[in-house]
């Protein structure tokens, strides 16, 4: 159960937040203007490394704010957390 | 005529721990993001809006729950002001939502306000709350948003060992059960 | 009872004064206040108390302490509050007590299941894997016999009567373990003004320190344990410290999340246990984790090391001078390092006389050493003990001398007889939780233990379970680790004088030799899952290398301890015999709970009417007072129908559903998700999550709105309406509303923070009363008379404000059954009082109260999907015939780019049709296949049906389906094939009722 740094509310149990998958994928501007591939990689085509990866959650049972968080997959570690449109703090 | 019906059938005491519902007036759901909303509202409301996370603000009459960085909760418990109360909602449309800075929503029975008091309430929400009221506790004022045995819950903190709790209406019966049965263990 | 006296009279932690009696195996037994149940039977002579699983072998008590393999019993008698697979070393003795053993039939005397033992040649590693695997249609037969063998204990049968709960807990410093050095460390921590929380397993703190009198170790001038005493009387004075006492540290999870069990009443006399939680689960949040969880004996593996009277010898210690009782009256202890001495003082301090201690070591000079041999205790270096003999009690051992290199045995053989014998194979640090934690272990090759070393966690391990074993180092070393940890400057505990026994000789031999060849010797390693280290040998000529594999194929630490005792001596043998490195090897892991956890104390008060969370409508109390059999949609219960007498579901659902139709219907829709939405770009929000197009939508009037997933499949659907130039309400489906409500947020916060919109859910702030049917409009004038109900003023799909009785509501001419409807949405304090004027109101008109499954009927009878019922996530609007709702005009929204992708385009797509059967009395079952060709095999399946009732007004069958390209095969005959009979029907359009929607406006 991580204990989780919300930006706008400070720390809270993980029970109180819920998951939103990679971040920084952004929604094409302009769907139509794109080939069936090249949407397919918007709607479908998803990371799942070992290691630091960048993603979204949501304060659900709180500010119900999303926000982007930077976690390593092999032990938990949550590294930064940060709010939606600001660049991820480390690579 | 329309009777009320309230959600909760009857209220029980225990030695450490008071539980009742506070039959409500208003309850507005306040949403915006700019300064000239901010400074609106302090005008209408002659009350500074909490812009700091959990906390609040108020007078006699209002209390200002800070819910998120674009969303305060409105509520009293005033009923010698009932005329003035129950116009407010209408005010702050108008001059709130009908000016495009923000959005007014009356959620008086959306949520049920539950009163807790006592020295052992801290001891009853610890059983399904997975806050950390170490600091709270001694935070008069201070506002939280979680969960309650799996429940949404906001609460805020009136007074020592004193705290109003708000539950969404279709919960709020299931809850109630809870606390009272939490209650008998602490 | 005690005839044999086995208690000795100077204890000071047994009150001798209060007796207890207790059952175990039927008979009745004493023992008194402070007793574990292990302590009182040993007490009373009794030693053989379970059989090992596999052989069923007569096992005794083997330690005192949750490491406990053989002494697991099942406590009381109650078919719903018997427990299994307690271990008798941990339960304290109260009055009323029952106990009994576990895994023997019919008693553990004689024990059918011990024949396996004089077939155990027979049953090697993997016996059960390589012998039932044929012939396969045999499994049904062994598996009965195996069932019955298998197992430890019984299982209650009836619910748990017992009370638990769960509490969460936050702290600064977390210390869990009572002994010496996590006294000190609680101490330090409090005293500094943390938050700190001390735990323990036992009924007191201490640990094995509390016992220790002995002239080898002393601090300050005075025994160890006068010293701790006086630190334990000071703790209750200081602020800011909790101490739980019987409570086990069950788990230690990511973020210092730690889960442990309180054991509230199983020490209680039984009339006291009344209305009490029995165990509380804590839920811990520390900011700082300091683990003290002291270390473990361990056995050591030679020839039938497993007989009853075959006990720990700290334990042994621990039984004479904690709870005064003797292990036998003639003891031998082997040992392989200087603790064993300890015991034997102990026990010669005690009287009780001491045949020799058998040491593998060529020597000692140790001081504790030397006050045995002062004793006059007699001792065998660089011996072995290479059988032991008594079947149901040892009542000898059989020594050799050791050859130089350890592998052999030589010499003359020396027979001792003895009544117990007391083994140590050295000490294993608990590093149980810290690998929990995540940390990684290292080994210190000199006493072969392995040790915490890397963790992420904000943790230390200080005292023995962080592998200092001796007095001086333990107090030395934690007291700088604390301070450094905690970042303060404890001087409390810099100027001790300590006087602690130094081992210098060590030696370890994993498997002792014995003077008959291997195979025919019993070394047993896992005293619970009955493997030998002849299982692991075997294990390796099979040819597995990993411990991990190792383990499940001998199936050694895999019982209910855990391996808390074995798992060392399983990897020390493989690496000998496969030739590596103890810490190349690396351990297996240590799982949560540490020790097994009730199901009681896991769910804690979820249960009964907490089992899951119930919403309730406003208008809830109305229904259970009509009799209404209840539904749950997600968490909502909600009236599915309203039986009258002794109506079937199916005759009450007839019975609404026509009187609905033909005259008046009246439904409760509270739960129906309704979101608030304000903003200047409301409109501009709305053509961006909705199919079809929103700007023109007139204030005033509402409209049916499909969303999508960006992959193009149908989400969710509603009604939304314009209240305002910038104001709309949206409903949802009720089990929709949360997601609906965030996923639309997830847009606005992310994709688009340009838009000026708000969303607020106000679900629970309104009741709505749906009333349906012809004369919907007659009562709603009763209810509303100054309301112009006039098609031209008030047409379908539209909306009014309204005052009932002074109260405001909205009210929506919108219908989701195709009769003329209105739904009227209150505040949901009134909402009660509302339905119940409606109702009063229809009185005249028969108005009926429906409930779901009569909503889901008329709907379908008109051909309205339901999301989630008639699409899965794979229907788009097209697959559902519904293209008119997709605006060709829009630019973008939600899902739109994918409604022309390769794959949404293929015309072989499962379509939503109708299906009528050939015999329209025949109901379709919910979810069965469809089918065109029910000949030629594998029979092709080409859909299935996804709702499907007898409609009374129509009085025949209707069912929705969905079918490959099913809309080019309108009018195609069909099979839906059953278990007994192959069902003929006929795809049509969804549409069955008043196609030309006159009932609407009628």
């Amino acid at each position: 159960m991580f204990l989780i740094n919300c930006p706008y509310c400070g720390e809270r149990d993980q029970s109180e937040f819920s998951a939103g998958g990679e971040a920084h994928i952004v929604r094409p501007k302009q769907p139509t203007e794109l080939s069936d591939d090249k949407w397919a990689e918007f709607l479908f085509m998803r990371k799942n490394i070992k290691g630091v990866q960048l993603e979204r959650w949501n304060h659900t049972h709180g500010c119900r704010k999303w926000f982007n968080m930077a976690r390593d997959t092999s032990n938990d570690k949550i590294h930064a957390v940060y709010k939606m449109g600001e660049k991820p703090p480390i690579k | 005529m329309l009777n009320y019906n309230s959600t909760i059938i009857e209220a029980k005491e225990f030695s450490d721990i008071k539980i009742s519902e506070v039959e409500p007036t208003l309850k507005i759901n306040l949403r915006g993001k700019n300064r000239d909303f901010v400074t609106k509202i302090g005008k209408e409301l002659s009350i500074i809006l909490p812009t700091d996370p959990n906390t609040s603000s108020g007078n006699k009459e209002l209390n200002l729950l800070w819910l998120s960085p674009d969303e305060w909760l409105i509520y009293s418990n005033d009923k010698n002001n009932l005329k003035t109360i129950n116009s407010l909602e209408d005010k702050l449309f108008n001059d709130i939502s009908k000016t495009k800075l923000g959005s007014v929503t009356n959620v008086t029975d959306h949520w049920i306000m539950i009163n807790l008091k006592g020295p052992k309430i801290f001891d009853m929400l610890s059983a399904g709350c997975p806050f950390n009221f170490n600091k709270f506790k001694d935070s008069k004022g201070a506002v939280t948003q979680t969960l309650l045995n799996h429940v949404d819950v906001i609460i805020h903190n009136k007074d020592i060992n004193n705290l109003n709790l708000f539950v969404r209406r279709s919960f709020s019966n299931h809850l109630w059960l809870w606390m009272n049965d939490s209650a008998r263990f602490v | 009872m005690m005839s044999k006296n086995l208690r000795i009279a100077n204890s000071n932690f047994i009150d001798q004064t209060s007796r207890i009696s207790f059952k175990f195996d039927g008979k009745i037994l004493y023992g008194f206040k402070g007793d574990t149940l292990a302590s009182a039977l040993i007490a009373n002579d009794i030693h053989l108390v379970g059989r090992s699983f596999k052989y069923h072998r007569p096992r005794g008590i083997m330690t005192c302490g949750s490491e406990e393999p053989n002494a697991i019993v099942q406590v009381g008698n109650d078919a719903s509050m018997t427990e299994p697979n307690t271990r008798a070393t941990e339960i304290e003795l109260y009055e009323g007590l029952e106990a009994s053993s576990q895994n023997c039939w019919p008693s553990v005397n004689f024990d059918i299941g011990s024949i396996n033992n004089f077939f155990s040649p027979l049953i090697p590693a993997a016996f059960y894997y390589k012998t039932f695997m044929w012939p396969a249609n045999f499994w049904k037969l062994y598996e009965y016999f195996i069932r019955k063998s298998a197992g430890l204990g019984k299982s209650p049968t009836q619910p748990d009567k017992d009370i638990y709960d769960h509490r969460y807990l936050h702290c600064d410093v977390l210390v869990i373990g009572g002994g010496i050095s996590g006294i000190i460390a609680a101490k330090t921590a409090a005293k500094n003004n943390l938050n700190t929380v001390l735990i323990d397993d036992k009924n007191n703190l201490g640990g094995t320190t509390l016992f220790q009198q002995n002239e080898c170790f002393k601090i300050n001038n005075s025994y160890s344990n006068e010293w701790l005493k006086k630190e334990i009387e000071t703790l209750d004075s200081i602020k800011n410290l909790t101490i739980k006492t019987r409570t086990t540290l069950a788990a230690y999870h990511s973020y210092n999340y730690l889960l442990a069990r309180e054991n509230l009443t199983d020490h209680l006399d039984l009339n006291e246990k009344k209305d009490k939680i029995r165990q509380r689960l804590w839920k811990i949040r520390a900011k700082k984790v300091i683990i003290a969880t002291g270390a473990m004996e361990r056995p050591l593996i030679f020839n039938n090391n497993d007989r009853p009277g075959i006990i720990l010898s700290s334990s042994i210690k621990k039984y004479i001078d904690y709870y005064g009782v003797k292990c036998g009256q003639k003891i031998s202890l082997f040992t392989n390092n200087d603790s064993a001495y300890e015991t034997a003082i102990s026990l010669s301090n005690s009287g009780v006389s001491i045949n020799s201690v058998i040491d593998i070591r060529d020597k000692s000079n140790s001081l504790i050493v030397k006050q045995a041999e002062k004793l006059g205790i007699k001792i065998h270096w660089k011996h072995t003990v290479v059988n032991t003999n008594g079947y149901k009690k040892i009542n000898s051992i059989e020594i050799m001398k050791l050859s130089d290199d350890g592998t052999a045995v030589v010499g003359k053989k020396i027979k001792d007889e003895c009544d117990c014998l007391g083994i140590s194979g050295g000490w294993t640090p608990r590093v149980h939780l810290f690998t929990q934690s995540g940390g990684k272990l290292k080994f210190r090759d000199v006493d072969n233990v392995f040790l915490p070393d890397k963790s992420e966690l904000d943790q230390i391990s200080i005292g023995s379970c962080n592998g200092d074993l001796e007095l001086d180092e333990v107090i030395k070393n934690s007291v700088n680790s604390i301070n450094k940890f905690l970042n303060v400057n404890n001087n409390d505990y810099k100027n001790l004088e300590i006087i602690s026994s130094k081992e210098i000789d060590k030696k370890n031999i994993w498997l002792l030799p014995s003077d008959k060849p291997f195979g025919k010797t019993k070394p047993f390693l896992d005293f619970q899952n009955d493997s030998t280290a002849n299982d692991i040998k075997l294990a390796l000529r099979e040819g597995f290398k990993s411990i991990e594999h190792v383990k499940r194929y001998t199936t050694t630490g895999m019982a209910t301890d855990q391996g808390k005792l074995s798992n060392m001596h399983a990897l020390g043998i493989v690496a000998e015999t496969a030739n590596l490195k103890m810490g190349e090897l690396g351990t297996t892991t240590f799982r949560p709970p540490y020790t097994p956890l009730t199901f009681g104390a896991i769910v804690g008060r979820n249960v009964g009417k907490f089992f899951d969370i119930t919403r309730r409508t406003p208008i809830h109390d109305w229904h259970v007072k009509c009799n209404a059999e209840f539904e749950n949609v997600g968490q909502w219960k909600r009236a599915w129908y309203y039986p009258i007498e002794n109506e079937s579901m199916h005759e009450a659902v007839q019975r609404e559903s026509k009187a609905a139709r033909d005259s008046a219907g009246i439904l409760d829709a509270s739960t129906l998700g309704k979101i608030d939405i304000q903003g200047s770009d409301a409109s501009e929000f709305l053509n961006r999550i909705y199919t079809n197009a929103w700007s023109k939508l007139e204030i005033g009037k509402c409209r049916y709105g499909l969303m999508l997933n960006e992959d193009g499949m149908v989400y969710d659907d509603g009604v939304t309406t314009r209240l305002g130039e910038n104001h709309y309400i949206m409903t949802t489906t009720t089990g929709g509303a949360a997601n609906v409500l965030g996923k639309l947020e997830d847009y606005l916060q992310t994709e688009w923070p340009e838009l000026d919109v708000y969303l607020t859910s106000v679900t629970d702030h309104y009741a709505t009363v749906s009333i349906c049917g012809p004369n919907s409009k007659k009562i709603l004038s009763k209810v509303i008379p100054d309301l112009n109900l006039s098609d031209k003023e008030f047409p379908h799909m539209s909306f009014k404000n309204a005052l009932i009785d002074n109260i405001k509501c909205r009210v929506m001419r919108i219908s989701f059954t195709g009769e003329h409807s209105y739904e009227i949405n209150i505040q949901s304090s009134y909402g009660k009082s509302l339905w119940e004027k409606c109702f009063e109101a229809g009185k005249e008109f028969d108005i009926t109260p429906y409930g779901t499954e009569t909503m889901h009927l008329l709907r379908a009878e008109k051909g309205f999907i339901i999301a989630g019922q008639d699409t899965d996530g794979t229907m788009t609007p097209v697959d559902l015939q519904m293209d008119w709702i997709i605006s060709k005009k829009k630019y973008d929204f939600i899902g739109k780019r994918s409604l022309y992708r390769s794959d949404t385009i293929r015309d072989d797509r499962k379509q939503l049709v109708g299906l009528l059967t050939d015999d329209p009395n025949e109901v379709l079952e919910e979810g069965a296949q469809i089918v065109l060709e029910t000949k030629k095999q594998p029979i092709v399946m080409l859909g299935h049906v996804t709702s499907s009732y007898f409609s009374p007004n129509l009085n025949k069958s209707i069912a929705l389906a969905v079918v490959k390209n099913g809309k080019k095969l309108k009018g195609q005959k069909m099979f839906v094939p059953m278990k007994n009979k192959t069902i003929n029907v006929t795809i049509t359009d969804t549409v069955f009722f008043d196609k030309e929607n006159k009932r609407l406006n009628a």
